[in-house]
Formats: C-alpha cells, sequence, structure tokens
C-alpha cells in the first residue's frame, strides 16, 4: 500500500488492515518529501511570530545578561527535543527538523550570535543523537547522511540569515530611535523658539507700549508744565511792574526770587526734555570728521567766553562713524564745561586730543586745569542732575554729562573722568572708528 | 468780544489769553483781536456759523493758533484750513509751548505760516507776541479778501 500521508491515526491504520507496528515504515516512506516540505514550511513559519514580536524581542535582548541568553539558547533546543521526541512517540515522525530549525531561528533572532552558535551545535548533537540512523549515538548511517548534512546547512544558512536579518533589523531600530530621539528634541527646540519669539514679541508690545507712554509723558510735560509756569513768571513781572513802588525791600527781594526760582524751573524742564529727546530721536549715522566739529564748537565757545585768556590745543583727531549733532553735542557739554570750570584760574589751558585704544575703537579727550573733582564721587558724575559744585560756584542744572553719557552709550561708545580737587579734570569718550577710511585726517592750521 | 478783529487769536487758557492781550495792547492792537477758546469756535468763526453767523465773510488778517485745544484741536483746525479754497490763503501762525519736533513737522507740512514756541521768560514772551502781531497785523500785507484796518 502505498499512501501520500503524514499521519496516520490507529484507527485508519485498522481500517487499512496495517498493524500500528507498520505504520512507522509506511511513514518512512513519505520522508524523503516531507523533509523537502518542511524547508518552505519552517521559512514562513517563523517570519510571522518574528514580525509580531518586535517589541518582545527587543525587551529579550535589553535583559542582556549572557547567562541568560545563553541559557534562553540551550532551553529552547531543548523543548525543540521534547517536542520532536514527543511527536515521534505519539507516532507523527519527520517533525525534528523543522522544531529545530525552528528553536535555531528562534535564538538567533532573540538572544544574538553567540547563544546561536551554541543553539546550531546542539541541534546538530541532538538531531545526531535522536534522529539518524543508528538512533542513540552520534554515527550517522550512510542512507541518512544526506538528511543529516541537509540539516546542519539549512541550520546554519537560517541562523545567518536570520542573524543578519536581526542585526539590520536592530541597527534600523536604533537609527529610528535615534531619529526619534532627534525629532523629539528638535520639536522641543522648535516650541522653545516658538515660545520665546512669543515671549520676544510680547516684551517688544510692552517696550512699545511703554515708549509711547514715555513720548506722551514728555509731550505732556512740554506742552502742559510750562504754560503754568509761564503765568508765574508772567503775572510776577506784571506784578512787579505794577506794585513795585509799593513794596519794600523784602518783599521785592521775594518777587525777585519767586521770579528765579520760576525761571531756573524752565530751564530744568528744558533741560529734562532735551535729555529725554535723544533717547527718542533716531541716530542717523554718517561719517563725522571730528576735528572739523571741535573746531566749530571751539570757535563758538570762543565767541561767547571773550575776554578770558584761553590757551586752545587741538590735536589731530579722526573721522567717527556717528549723528553728527549729536556728537556735536557732546563735544559742545564737554568744551563749555572746560570752559565754565576753569572760569577762575587767569589762564586757562584746554586741551582736546584722542588715543587709540584699539583697532575699532577711538578714545577722545577734552582736559583742562579748572577747578577739578574728587574721585570719590567720579560715579555721580553722569548722573541726571548730579552736580559736584555748589550752584554759586559754577551755574547750571547739571544734565550736561548725563546728555553726553546717554549719547556717547548710543554710539557703543563709553564715557569716563578722571581729576582731582583744583587739579583740573579729563573727560574720556570712546566712538567706534570709521571703517576703511584714513583714520587720522591732517590737522588744519 | 470785538468781532471785527482782524488777529483771530485761538486759545483755551484765560492766563495765556490775558498775557497776550497784554502784550498786544502795548502797540494798541489788544482791540483788534477776537478771542476763541478751541477749535471748534475757531471754525464756527472762520466759516461765519453759529454764533458768529451774522459777521461779514471777511478772513482774518492773520490767525494765532495754539495746538492743544479742547474739542477740536489746533492740527486738525490747520488741516481743515488749508484744504479750504476760500481759507488756505488766510496767514496762519502757530503760538504754542510745544517744542517737539513732530509738531514743527506737521505743522509746516499742513502749510503753516510761522511757528512760535511761546517762551518761558516773561519779557522774551511779550516780545515775540507784540513783534508777531506788529508783523502781521500791521507791516504784513495780507492777502485779498481780508479784513481791512480800521483807522
Amino acid at each position: 500500500m502505498y499512501m501520500r500521508r503524514y499521519l496516520i491515526t490507529t484507527k485508519e491504520a485498522a481500517v487499512y488492515g496495517v498493524r500500528p507496528a507498520k505504520l512507522w515504515r509506511y511513514v518512512s516512506l513519505e520522508a524523503g518529501s516531507v523533509r523537502l516540505v518542511s524547508i518552505p514550511v519552517v521559512a514562513l513559519w517563523t517570519c510571522g511570530p518574528i514580525a509580531s514580536a518586535r517589541e518582545a524581542r527587543m525587551e529579550l535582548l535589553s535583559f542582556g545578561s549572557t547567562i541568560l541568553r545563553y541559557g534562553f539558547s540551550v532551553v529552547c533546543v531543548g523543548i525543540a527535543l521534547g517536542l520532536a521526541l514527543a511527536c515521534r512517540l505519539s507516532g507523527f515522525h519527520n517533525a525534528e527538523m523543522p522544531l529545530f530549525d525552528l528553536a535555531v531561528v528562534v535564538v538567533t533572532w532573540y538572544a544574538g550570535v553567540g547563544p546561536s552558535v551554541v543553539a546550531v551545535l546542539l541541534a546538530g548533537s541532538m538531531f545526531n543523537y535522536f534522529f539518524t540512523s543508528p538512533v542513540y549515538s552520534f554515527d550517522v548511517s550512510r542512507g541518512d547522511l544526506p538528511y543529516f548534512f541537509l540539516f546542519a546547512v539549512w541550520s546554519i544558512i537560517a541562523a545567518g540569515f536570520v542573524g543578519v536579518r536581526r542585526r539590520i533589523e536592530y541597527e534600523l531600530r536604533q537609527t529610528r530611535d535615534r531619529l526619534q530621539v532627534e525629532i523629539d528634541l528638535s520639536l522641543h527646540r522648535e516650541s522653545e523658539i516658538l515660545r520665546l519669539n512669543q515671549e520676544l514679541s510680547a516684551r517688544a508690545k510692552d517696550l512699545e507700549a511703554s515708549n509711547k507712554e514715555l513720548e506722551s509723558f514728555s509731550y505732556s510735560v512740554s506742552h502742559d508744565l510750562r504754560a503754568p509756569l509761564r503765568h508765574v513768571v508772567g503775572f510776577s513781572e506784571l506784578l512787579q511792574k505794577q506794585a513795585s513802588s509799593l513794596l519794600d525791600e523784602k518783599s521785592r527781594w521775594y518777587m525777585q526770587t519767586i521770579l528765579e526760582s520760576a525761571k531756573r524751573m524752565g530751564n530744568l524742564i528744558d533741560d529734562l526734555l532735551s535729555f529725554s529727546r535723544i533717547g527718542q530721536i533716531e541716530t542717523k549715522k554718517t561719517l563725522v570728521n571730528v576735528e572739523q566739529l571741535v573746531n566749530e564748537v571751539v570757535a563758538d565757545v570762543e565767541q561767547e567766553a571773550r575776554g578770558r585768556d584761553i590757551v586752545w590745543k587741538v590735536e589731530a583727531l579722526p573721522t567717527c562713524y556717528g549723528d553728527r549733532s549729536m556728537l556735536r553735542q557732546v563735544i559742545l557739554n564737554l568744551v563749555s564745561n572746560a570752559v565754565k570750570f576753569t572760569s577762575m584760574r587767569t589762564r586757562t589751558e584746554i586741551e582736546i586730543g584722542c588715543t587709540d585704544v584699539n583697532q575699532n575703537e577711538v578714545e577722545i579727550f577734552v582736559r583742562d586745569n579748572g577747578a577739578g573733582f574728587d574721585m570719590q564721587y567720579v560715579h555721580k558724575l553722569f548722573g541726571v542732575f548730579q552736580r559736584l559744585h555748589l550752584p554759586e560756584q559754577f551755574e547750571g542744572t547739571g544734565i550736561g554729562l548725563a546728555i553726553v553719557q546717554r549719547i556717547v552709550l548710543r554710539h557703543g561708545g563709553r564715557v569716563r573722568a578722571e581729576g582731582a580737587p583744583d587739579k583740573g579734570a579729563t573727560f574720556y569718550f570712546s566712538l567706534p572708528k570709521a571703517q576703511d577710511t584714513p583714520t587720522r585726517i591732517a590737522s588744519t592750521p | 468780544m470785538n468781532e471785527l478783529g482782524r488777529i483771530l487769536l485761538v486759545e483755551d487758557d484765560p492766563r495765556d489769553v490775558e498775557l497776550t492781550l497784554t502784550a498786544l495792547a502795548e502797540h494798541n492792537l489788544a482791540n483788534e483781536v477776537v478771542v476763541t477758546r478751541d477749535g471748534k469756535q475757531a471754525l464756527d468763526y472762520l466759516y461765519c456759523r453759529a454764533e458768529f453767523a451774522g459777521r461779514s465773510n471777511e478772513n482774518p488778517a492773520v490767525l494765532l493758533l495754539d495746538l492743544k485745544l479742547p474739542r477740536v484741536d489746533g492740527l486738525e483746525v490747520l488741516e481743515q484750513i488749508k484744504s479750504d479754497e476760500h481759507l488756505k490763503i488766510m496767514p496762519v501762525v502757530v503760538l504754542t509751548s510745544s517744542h517737539e519736533e513732530r509738531d514743527m513737522v506737521r505743522s509746516y507740512k499742513l502749510g503753516v505760516n510761522a511757528y512760535v514756541v511761546k517762551p518761558v521768560d516773561f519779557h522774551e514772551f511779550i516780545n515775540a507776541v507784540k513783534e508777531l502781531g506788529i508783523f502781521w497785523a500791521l507791516i504784513n500785507e495780507p492777502p485779498p479778501g481780508s479784513m481791512k484796518k480800521v483807522k
């Protein structure tokens, strides 16, 4: 009897009139075809669970312990052996090859290269010992040699293929994880940038609002604060004119004080306004010939200080980059100060020169031999309405140097001062040099 | 209020009005002045409406205009005047406390004839107003259609 069947139950055997003892031989006849069929079956069979068990695999690989991985290898081969033996005992033969191959593939996939080699060797030995004739020995009969050889080659190919796949898979996964991390990071950065941008635009709005407020503040100061002041002055003048003859000496002095105070307040308001205006006006930066500017200012100041013996010493000065009218204000304030604070000298010396700080910056100074100041109070010099002398000594509101500092800071420079009481003072301010132009120009006689 | 005055003063502050009139009085120009207290009243005067409906349709020889005014402010008045065919030939002098550059620029852009900042100092103020009055009411020849000086 010749039957193309893999499994014959004892009942069927009875129907066909075959004794169970003979069953083994019928199936053995079929062995060649069963073995060949098993190869693609194993391949298909292993792919499904492998694809669906990625997460589990990562779990398994991640426990990382060598003993566990080799143990896993031995256990897998052991289970395959047990199943194969159980199959043989229940009468179903030739299940050993797919079972051992499955074990090898599973071990290779889940436990890595070392355990995979162990699994192949172990599976080979078990296969040899239990399933090739002669059974229960490590010898292989001539008839089963191709079968054993097929098993060995197939195991190695499967292990190699799965190993390579696993490595690729692993690397892909790692790359994906890295990418994921990078994406997360860049998303995080993006949201951070977005947040910062929003913050920035909120700040800009705040700044704009406070700028507007400041502007309207100075606007209303200039409009509204001056009017009552003008009335104080105006009506006091009218009163003085009207009732001067009726008033005694003291009353006239009071009147005079009211007038002077009101005028002084007017000057303070004007100074404060011009100081606040510097912050609001846009700087129109061009190349400025500082020496020419200094000469202009000196000529103007000299006109006002006629009758005084002033020796001017103006060195060669560079061309700078800045707002001409603002820089003129700086020089005017410093030179006027020099003239003012030397008023008690019979012979005044004022020197204006410069020193190169570095390649991009130049420092211009105005030196006088006047009243000077105590270096202890140098930090107060550039403050708004800060004065180091009594009003009787030198007039002024104390806004000049504050304006100087504000303008120089707006130009990206710095201000500083040196001096000693009664030994004169030197005021320095630095400015960015004009690039790509001759930094010094010949001094005019 | 003399409605035949040749100088139209637009000023909301009564003390400023008084000081201005005092200054003009020194040259007997005070009774030439018509005072309006805000932009709306000034436009009413110029267009002969509301309380000024009965006046003759001649323009003042000069308009002295403050900028900060209730209801209609000085710049709006100026804009209105300079966009009106009949009124735009009338000389307008801004007389204000404001040193602000933007007010100045805007006024000149609208075609103002002069911009004078009221000095805090009384003598300077008196002089400024006096000179303005003399120049615009006496020296300057006003455009045709303006009120003639009544001798």
